[in-house]
Formats: structure tokens, C-alpha cells, sequence
């Protein structure tokens, strides 16, 4: 596959390889123009049968349900589900404070990976992708397309993008929902360095439009244990003033705030309906790729057999 | 204040590693940048200036912890009076001589002389301290090290102390200095001090020699050393001899061995009673009604044969204070019968008068087991030597090379042979013919016929060189007169041979007559005048059958027989190059020692270098081959257990440097005040450690370390690479 994409940065042999082995399956259906392997929320033209409504005027006399008419002397339209394409939207943050690397690996870095392969597996499945960097406003944007040209465009935007200054996540979040003209799929990449409840009623707005939202939270091991010891000055890379203390001394404190602050976040996502997931820039992105699609399987197989019991 | 461990001190060096630590480390903090500002607590903010001043006191506390170890090992001392104030302990290196030689294992009724030093020992080891260095020899014959510069543990050592006990030798007081000299220069201590315990005999310290005084003068200036006498009486009985004095070593005779016991004491000692025992079996008793202070009597005892072989026997006393030397142990070899073979070259004078004196017995009668053949010497090759135990050869004028062998082997296989000159003498066939090969058949080499009778014609007497000699002992016996009445009027010059030594020689010369040599396990005697009335008349008087049965007797026996003395070597020879190649002795405690053979002046032996027990050992040439037994008794000087007062010793001791103490509260004072070093290097080890615990504990409290951190892995070495 990766012969077909001679000069994308972002997309390993080896991790494509692996990509192949996976199916990105939307928790919940999607809006699409062209028939995919995503359910519709939109009943309509399609031969699986998914439930009955009673009838109103307007509705297309050739779906009534005549056999349960017989039955039962009431009119009933029959629905169906309808298998279709869908837009998946890929938003990444590229503000300062994602290029903290503990390691070789910049948390920024890492997100662009991991876009890049998200892009693919979109792509593969006939669907359309597109791609929106931010930082405090949208540094590059790419309309959803389902042409595998696309993936090259993201490729080329992903090595264009640089961090630059703070972000402004949750602005950033309404701007994406004006651009989307139908319900889509939104992929935000981010360390969610902001204020919490800002975060959450920016995803909140594009649940409340209908989309389907994953956040993949990018955060650097470090930042996850805070081992440091001895004198240290830390810089802050969002304009922050320095600060040099003993860490072991505050280490205790900034753990209890940082769990803090993820817990909430894991909570508001819940609550939202959000699909949230932490990545750890230490752990292989296939593995959290695997992880990832293991668990939106498992959780949308379990939804649509509620849906036809 | 000095160091034990001088060059330790270089590890001062080290105090550098954490300066240099703190150099490169001055003023500089790591640096990182970091994305989650916002979490991280701003009102726990490090200054400069108090990095500056922990550093600096986390510097000092490090630098002295290092010092203060350095120091610790290299083993700093002081001396009381001039640094009392500094902190330690009163520490030296302590050497115990201790008196170990049979004397010691005297007894007062309550307790031995030696389990009395012992209880010494322990008192004297209760001023030392854990970990001090200890040393502790055994003086004897040859002293054991049991302890070398062994650091001191109180209940080890008294295990040890334990597990100690007397030996059956004298003491060599003559080598005692310089093995306590080489203990202390072993030993690595501040001071040290060397403790005798010993019951100071009188005859080893009562005079002591010149050797002795400058040996243990020097030792007294370069070393504390204290002399701990443990008292006891001088009442002492010791069987001093039990030699064999006549008769035949033959089953079915009776033999009549001498015995001696003495009286060491400074008092009478009356009816003791004296037991001879063979093979442990009580076979004689005889009691001394009254042995004088300082004298000794004999007792005769009889000892009937009835089996052959080797035989034990021991004669003992009882009741005595110290038992050590209250028996005296000889072994007798027992033959079955006694085989004489007479090769007479005279016209037959020589041969009938050697046998009249070998068959003269005091009851007239003969006996089956006891054969004299007398033949002429030219029917020699026909006689079958190995039916003989002692061949003799009377006035033998030559014999052939082939003769020479065989006559060789035959007294290397342990037989006797008896050589007498004459008239028919051939004396440069002789020369030429007992010269061949490398042991030489006879003890001397012939010269020439020599007269030495006198003016009137009446010739020399005899005169014994060696009185004590089993050949000469039953002429001790004899009156003066008898003995003079035996005159020489002819010899034959000769020059001995260094292996060879002269039994009788003729009175007022020492012209020799009689001379004795061993060849392997056998021995030769040479009379260098005639068997016959030619030359002598010693065959016409009661001189010649003494020596001739004796001389028999002598030679049937076994080179076991003379017995040896604690300390001796003990030696096992071979007639040719034996099969195994290791010997065996048993010793009296049933211990095996595996001797391995050597070839030694073109004999095969084996030699175990020193007898540590008295007893019965048994020789053996190979683990299952019948043992020789081998009589080993203690050597009586050491009998002598009369102890010098602690003024005598005071004494005896002046101008050494020495101190003697003769109560335990005299020994505890001289040790206080003789035990001036003190060390400090547990202080210091001490601090150096509580140093260490205190810059963990206060680098925890600056830095702010938490347990939880400090069990993960330390990733800031990874983030310096990061900054």
C-alpha cells in the first residue's frame, strides 16, 4: 500500500503494515453520500430492515407496512438503516507546549503520527478525511475528500506544521463545528493544556451538532510521574514565567492536581459522550492504535445489538 | 598518636571526590522546559544563596564522614600519657606461652599444674578486649602455635583453652625467646604483651644461660612480657629405666631386666611398689623399701617368654602426683628358637670355645630351641645361612666375593654376625673383600697384627667404652677383679669406620676390641683379637660367655628393641625397595600416620620425623602387613617438678625487664599499668558512620526526597541528557 505513497513522512511502512490489519468502526452512524461500511442515523433507502414507525402524513406511501396493516388495522412505515460514507475531521493541536519531549519523541511528533494514521485507515474504508492544525487559530485546513490524493495533502500539511504560540482549544472547537456542513466524525489531537470546563463545552457544542467526537489526549510520561529530582528550573514553553524549585518536594502536589485535572476531563467526556482517549508518548503508537480500535469494536458491536433486540 | 595502618591515610585522597562533586556542581541547575506550568506549585521556589549554603554544609558533613573513615582504617593510637583526652579504648595484642611439658600435668590433689595455667590463661584474657589480637603457643620439646594473631573472642577462646592439654615432653626453654619474638612480629597490634605461664622448674630456670637471659632481655625491651609462675610441690616418683640386663630373647627363657626408679622429691619415699607387665598382664612385683630424696634405685624383674614375636613390656609405679612418668615401656622381640652357625678357620679351638660359651647356662643343661653348629670354615659355601640368626666367623682367613654378598644380605635382612681375628687372618683379602660395594660388610678396615702384651707377658685388661650398651651391661656386674683378670696379648690393628663405634677397648689406650656397626636391620660385631687362647685368655674366663650370650641375644633381636624418647625420630628400613611405598605407624592414641619410604645412603626408609606420644607405636610397612611395636617413654629430666619461689624467679630473671607476678592482683595491677596504648579507631568509625546517616537524613530534609521517589528508578540522569 505504501508503494502508492511514495513521499508521505507520516506514515511508516511498518505502521501501515500494521494499519491494514484494522477497521475503524464508528461508534455511532454517521451521515454519507456514498454507501460505506458506516450505519446511517438517516433511515431511508436500503434494503436492512431496522424498525417500524407509525405513520404521519407526508411520509412515502410505498414504505407502509401492509402485511401489519392486515394484522393489526393501524398504518406503519417501515424503516431501514442504510450503510453510508462519512467525513471524519482531524483536528490537531500544534501549540507550544505539545513539543515537551522527554525522550527523542516530541508529544507533537507523536500526534502527527498518529493523524497521519488515522487519515489512512479513513481512507481505506472509502471514507472522506480531512485535517484542521490549530494553535490559537487554524493554522492549516483540508476539506474532507475520500480521494486517497487527500492523504498526501495531509502529509504535506502535517511536515508544514510547526508549533508556534498558546492554543485556544475550545475557540478552536467552534470554528470546526461552523466549517462542518453535516454530522461528521471530529478526531481532536491535543494535550488539553487549557481550562478544563472551556475544553468540555467546546466538545460539548459538537455533540450537541450531532458529531461523533474522539479526543486522543497526548501526554509525555514525564508529565504523567513527574520524576525529576534535584534543583531544576523548568521553562514554561507557552510563555509561562520559569520557575526553579525541588521537584521532590512538589512532586506529591502535582500529582494530586494533575489527577485531578485528567479525572475531570475523563468525567466531562463521559458525560458528553465523548470518546476520550490518554495517549502515553513512551507507549508504540500501534499499540494504541490496536487498543483504540479494539475497544470502539467491542463498544459498538454491544450498541447495535441493543438496537436490534 | 600514631596510625597501625599508615598507608590507609593516602584514602584521605577521597575526601576529594565530593569536592570536586560540589565544584562542578557549584551554581548550576538543571534545566528543562515543560508544558504543564500550570500544575506545578510556585510558592516552593529554591534561591540560590541556599543552595549555596546546603551544599557547602552537605560538603563539610560528606568530607568529614570520609576523613573520619580514613582514619578509622588506618587504625589511629594514642598513648595515655599523652592523649588521655582523646577519645578510646585501652587495646593491645596479647601472646600466651604456655607451659605444656609433662611436668605441668603435676597434681596437688585438687587440680594439675597445667588445668591451674589454664584458669590463668582465662583470667589474663579477660583484660582483652573483642577484636584485640591473640596469639597462643604451647611450649614444649617442639612448641605449637595454637592460636596465631587470631583477633579475640572471649567464648572461642575459651573453647580452645579447653580442648588443651599437657604433652608428654620436656621443655626446650632455650628456644622459647625466639619463638615468642617471632609471634610478636607477626602480630599487628599497638602494643603487645607476652604472658609465660609456666610452674618454673627449677632445673630449667633456676639456672638460666647466658643464651636464655639475653634472649628474653631483648624480648622484655621491645615487649611487655610477664612471667605467671603456677606453684606446686616437688614430690615426684619417676621410672627413669627398664633395660635388659641378661639372658636370652627366646620363647620359654626367662630374660632379667633392670628397672630404675627415682626419687625427685625433697623426702623420703618408701615401699614403692613397682609392676612389670607384659602385654598388659602383670607378670612381676617388687617393692623398694626406701628411695632417698634425690636418689634412685633399681629393682630386677623377671620376665618369662612363653609366645614369640614382640613383645610389651612396661614397668610402673602408682600412686604418684604426676602419673606421666610412672612407667617406663621396652619392647622385647621373642624368637622361637636361636640358631647359632660357628664357621671356625682355626685348627678347632676357636669353634669348640665359642660354643662352650654360647652353651654355658647356670643349670649345666641344654636346651632343643637353642642351637650352636660349629664347622670348619671350608664347608662355608654348602651351609645354608638363612637357617641361622647370628653367623661367626672365628679366624676366617678369606671368604670369596660371592661369600661377601651373601654374608651382606644375610645381616641386612636383620641377623647378627660375629668376626674374630686370629692367626690364619688374611688381611689384605679381608680389606679388599669387606671394602666392596657401598655398605661395608665389617665396621673397620685390618692394618696389622699388633702385640700388646706387656713387659712381663701378661698382656692389657678390657675396659668398656660404652658401659651402658646392652653388650656391656652384664659386666657392670662383675667384680673389678674378674674384669682385669682378662688380658689381651695380641690384636690386630685397625681403622674404624665412621658408621662403627668401639663397644671395649683395651684399658689405659683406645685401641679398640670390640666394635659394632649396623647394615640394614641387622648389625656387626669385629673383635679385633682371637676367639681362641692364642691371642687372649678372655676365652677362659667368665668375660667371654657373658659377652658372647649377650652379643647373641643382642643381635637376635629387632632394631625396635632399643627404646626412644618422646620427641625421637622413629624409622622403619627395608632390606630392598619395598612394594608399598608408604609405612605406617600407629600411634599410642590409635592414630595412623602414613610415612612415605625414601632412599636414604642406598637404603630404603621410612622416618616419621618426631614421637609426640609416649607409648607403644606400631611400625607397619604397608596398612595391612603385622606392626612392629615400638617403645617410646618421656625423657625423665623433666621429672624433676621442683619450682622456684617468685623471688627466686625475681631473681633468676634480673636485668630482662621482665615482671614476674605471683598473685593474680599482682598480674591485674602490672597490666593496668603496664597497658598504656589506646585506640581510636572505633571513634572514628563510629562518627565516620554516624556522619553518613546524618547527611542522608539532612540531603532527605534539603532535597525533599520521598520515600515513594526514591523506590523508582532514578530517570534524571536520562533528563540531564534531555536538558
Amino acid at each position: 500500500m505504501s508503494e502508492h505513497l511514495p513521499n508521505t513522512n507520516y506514515l511508516e511502512p511498518e505502521m501501515l503494515q500494521k494499519l491494514d490489519d484494522l477497521e475503524l468502526i464508528a461508534r455511532e452512524a454517521v451521515e454519507g453520500l456514498r454507501s460505506g461500511s458506516h450505519c446511517s442515523t438517516l433511515r431511508g433507502f436500503s434494503t436492512e430492515f431496522a424498525h417500524h414507525r407509525q405513520y404521519s402524513p407526508g411520509d412515502a406511501i410505498r414504505d407502509l407496512d401492509w402485511r401489519l396493516y392486515g394484522r393489526t388495522d393501524r398504518y406503519y412505515t417501515k424503516l431501514y438503516e442504510a450503510e453510508t460514507n462519512f467525513d471524519c475531521h482531524l483536528l490537531l493541536d500544534s501549540s507550544a507546549s505539545m513539543t515537551y519531549a522527554s525522550s527523542r519523541v516530541s508529544k507533537l511528533e507523536y500526534a502527527k503520527y498518529l493523524a497521519a494514521s488515522l487519515a489512512y485507515m479513513v481512507l481505506k474504508q472509502r471514507d472522506s478525511v480531512g485535517l484542521s492544525v490549530f494553535d490559537s487559530k487554524v493554522r492549516a485546513y483540508s476539506p474532507p475528500r475520500s480521494s486517497m490524493g487527500i492523504i498526501l495533502e495531509i502529509d504535506r500539511l502535517l511536515r508544514q506544521t510547526h508549533a508556534a504560540s498558546k492554543s485556544s482549544i475550545a475557540q478552536q472547537l467552534y470554528d470546526t463545528a461552523i466549517l462542518m456542513k453535516r454530522r461528521s466524525m471530529v478526531i481532536l489531537i491535543s494535550d488539553l493544556f487549557a481550562d478544563t470546563e472551556d475544553i468540555l463545552r467546546g466538545l460539548d457544542h459538537l455533540r450537541f451538532a450531532g458529531h461523533n467526537v474522539i479526543v486522543f489526549h497526548m501526554l509525555d510520561p514525564y508529565e504523567l510521574e513527574f520524576p525529576f529530582k534535584g534543583a531544576w528550573r523548568f521553562e514554561g514553553l507557552e510563555e509561562e514565567e520559569p520557575l526553579t524549585t525541588q521537584p521532590e518536594r512538589i512532586r506529591e502536589g502535582y500529582l494530586k492536581s494533575f489527577n485531578s485535572y485528567l479525572d475531570n476531563l475523563r468525567a466531562g467526556c463521559i458525560a458528553s459522550n465523548v470518546d476520550y482517549t490518554l495517549v502515553d508518548t513512551s507507549v508504540p503508537l500501534d499499540a494504541v492504535l490496536g487498543e483504540f480500535m479494539d475497544r470502539r469494536a467491542s463498544a459498538f458491536a454491544g450498541a447495535l445489538a441493543g438496537a436490534r433486540q | 598518636m600514631t596510625f597501625m595502618n599508615p598507608l590507609l591515610l593516602i584514602g584521605a585522597l577521597g575526601i576529594a571526590l565530593p569536592i570536586l562533586a560540589h565544584l562542578l556542581n557549584r551554581h548550576k541547575f538543571k534545566q528543562t522546559d515543560w508544558a504543564a506550568m500550570q500544575f506545578l506549585n510556585r510558592s516552593v521556589r529554591v534561591r540560590s544563596r541556599h543552595l549555596r549554603l546546603r551544599d557547602l554544609l552537605l560538603l563539610l558533613v560528606r568530607c568529614l564522614a570520609i576523613g573520619c573513615l580514613v582514619f578509622a582504617l588506618a587504625r589511629p593510637a594514642t598513648n595515655n600519657t599523652n592523649g588521655s583526652w582523646f577519645p578510646g579504648e585501652n587495646r593491645t595484642g596479647v601472646i600466651i606461652a604456655l607451659d605444656a611439658s609433662y611436668s605441668m600435668s603435676h597434681s596437688n590433689g585438687s587440680a594439675t599444674r597445667f588445668e591451674r595455667a589454664i584458669e590463668l590463661v582465662g583470667n589474663i584474657s579477660e583484660h582483652s578486649q573483642s577484636g584485640d589480637p591473640v596469639s597462643l603457643v604451647l611450649l614444649g620439646g617442639e612448641h605449637r602455635v595454637v592460636l596465631r594473631n587470631v583477633a579475640y573472642d572471649r567464648a572461642r577462646f575459651i573453647e580452645a583453652l579447653e580442648e588443651l592439654e599437657a604433652s608428654p615432653e620436656s621443655l626446650d626453654l632455650d628456644s622459647v625467646p625466639k619463638q615468642l619474638q617471632t609471634l610478636a612480629e607477626d602480630m599487628d597490634a599497638i602494643q603487645k604483651e607476652v604472658y609465660i605461664v609456666s610452674d618454673m622448674q627449677t632445673q630449667d630456670w633456676g639456672k638460666v644461660s647466658a643464651e636464655l637471659h639475653g634472649g628474653l632481655k631483648e624480648l622484655g625491651e621491645h615487649l611487655s612480657v610477664f612471667v605467671v609462675p603456677v606453684s606446686g610441690g616437688d614430690e615426684n616418683l619417676a621410672v627413669t629405666g627398664l633395660d635388659l640386663v641378661s639372658g636370652e630373647l627366646r620363647k620359654g627363657s626367662v630374660a632379667r631386666y633392670r628397672t630404675t626408679v627415682r626419687n625427685c622429691g625433697s623426702s623420703l619415699a618408701s615401699n614403692i611398689d613397682v609392676q612389670c607387665r607384659v602385654e598388659g598382664v602383670q607378670i612381676d612385683r617388687k617393692t623398694i623399701p626406701v628411695i632417698a630424696a634425690g636418689a634412685s634405685e633399681t629393682v630386677s624383674l623377671f620376665v618369662p617368654f612363653y609366645d614369640a614375636g614382640p613383645t610389651r613390656i612396661t614397668a610402673e609405679i602408682a600412686g604418684d602426683a604426676l602419673s606421666t612418668d610412672n612407667v617406663r615401656r621396652a619392647v622385647a622381640v621373642v624368637r622361637d628358637r636361636v640358631s647359632v652357625l660357628c664357621l671356625d678357620g682355626s685348627s678347632g679351638d676357636a669353634g669348640r670355645l665359642v660354643r662352650a660359651a654360647l652353651m654355658a647356662r647356670a643349670d649345666g643343661g641344654e636346651d632343643k630351641d637353642y642351637v650352636v653348629r660349629t664347622v670348619q670354615w671350608p664347608s662355608f659355601p654348602t651351609q645354608d645361612l638363612e637357617q641361622a640368626d647370628v653367623v661367626i666367623l672365628a679366624d676366617v682367613p678369606e671368604i670369596t666375593a660371592d661369600q661377601a654378598r651373601q654374608l651382606s644380605r644375610f645381616v641386612r635382612m636383620g641377623n647378627g654376625l660375629v668376626w674374630f681375628a686370629g692367626e690364619q687372618i688374611k688381611i689384605d683379602s679381608w680389606n679388599k673383600l669387606s671394602g666392596m660395594g657401598p655398605n661395608k660388610l665389617l665396621p673397620a678396615s685390618l692394618r696389622s697384627v699388633v702385640d700388646t702384651s706387656d713387659s712381663q707377658g701378661t698382656g692389657k685388661p678390657l675396659d668398656p667404652s660404652l658401659p651402658d650398651h646392652a653388650v656391656c651391661r652384664p659386666l657392670q656386674s662383675l667384680p673389678e677383679d674378674l674384669l682385669n683378670e682378662t688380658r689381651l696379648l695380641k690384636r690386630i690393628a685397625v681403622e674404624p669406620a665412621n658408621s662403627s663405634f668401639s663397644l671395649l677397648n683395651l684399658a689405659g689406650s683406645h685401641s679398640p676390641v670390640l666394635l659394632e656397626h649396623s647394615l640394614g636391620r641387622g648389625h656387626v660385631f669385629m673383635f679385633t683379637t682371637s676367639a681362641q687362647a692364642s691371642w687372649n685368655n678372655m676365652a677362659l674366663t667368665p668375660v667371654f660367655p657373658m659377652l658372647m650370650q649377650q652379643i647373641v641375644t643382642y643381635l637376635a633381636g629387632r632394631e625396635f628393641e632399643p627404646p626412644r624418647v618422646v620427641g625421637d625420630p622413629l624409622s622403619l628400613s627395608y632390606v630392598d625397595q619395598p612394594d608399598a611405598t608408604d609405612a605406617v605407624f600407629d600411634t599410642p592414641s590409635d592414630q595412623t600416620i602414613i610415612v612415605p619410604v625414601r632412599k636414604h645412603r642406598n637404603q630404603y626408609v621410612a622416618l616419621l620425623d618426631k614421637s609426640r606420644e609416649a607409648g607403644f607405636y606400631v611400625a607397619r610397612v604397608s596398612v595391612q602387613s603385622p606392626g612392629m611395636p615400638v617403645a617410646v617413654n618421656v625423657e625423665t629430666r623433666e621429672s624433676n617438678v621442683s619450682c622456684l619461689a617468685a623471688a627466686e624467679i625475681k631473681e633468676s630473671l634480673k636485668g630482662t625487664g621482665i615482671t614476674v607476678s605471683a598473685t593474680e592482683a599482682d598480674l591485674a595491677a602490672a597490666i593496668e599499668t603496664a597497658r598504656t596504648a589506646r585506640s581510636s579507631w572505633r571513634f572514628f568509625m563510629l562518627t565516620g558512620l554516624a556522619l553518613l546517616i546524618f547527611e542522608s537524613l539532612l540531603a532527605d530534609r534539603m532535597l525533599g526526597r520521598s520515600r515513594g521517589a526514591q523506590s523508582k528508578t532514578d530517570p534524571a540522569s536520562q533528563q540531564a541528557e534531555v536538558v
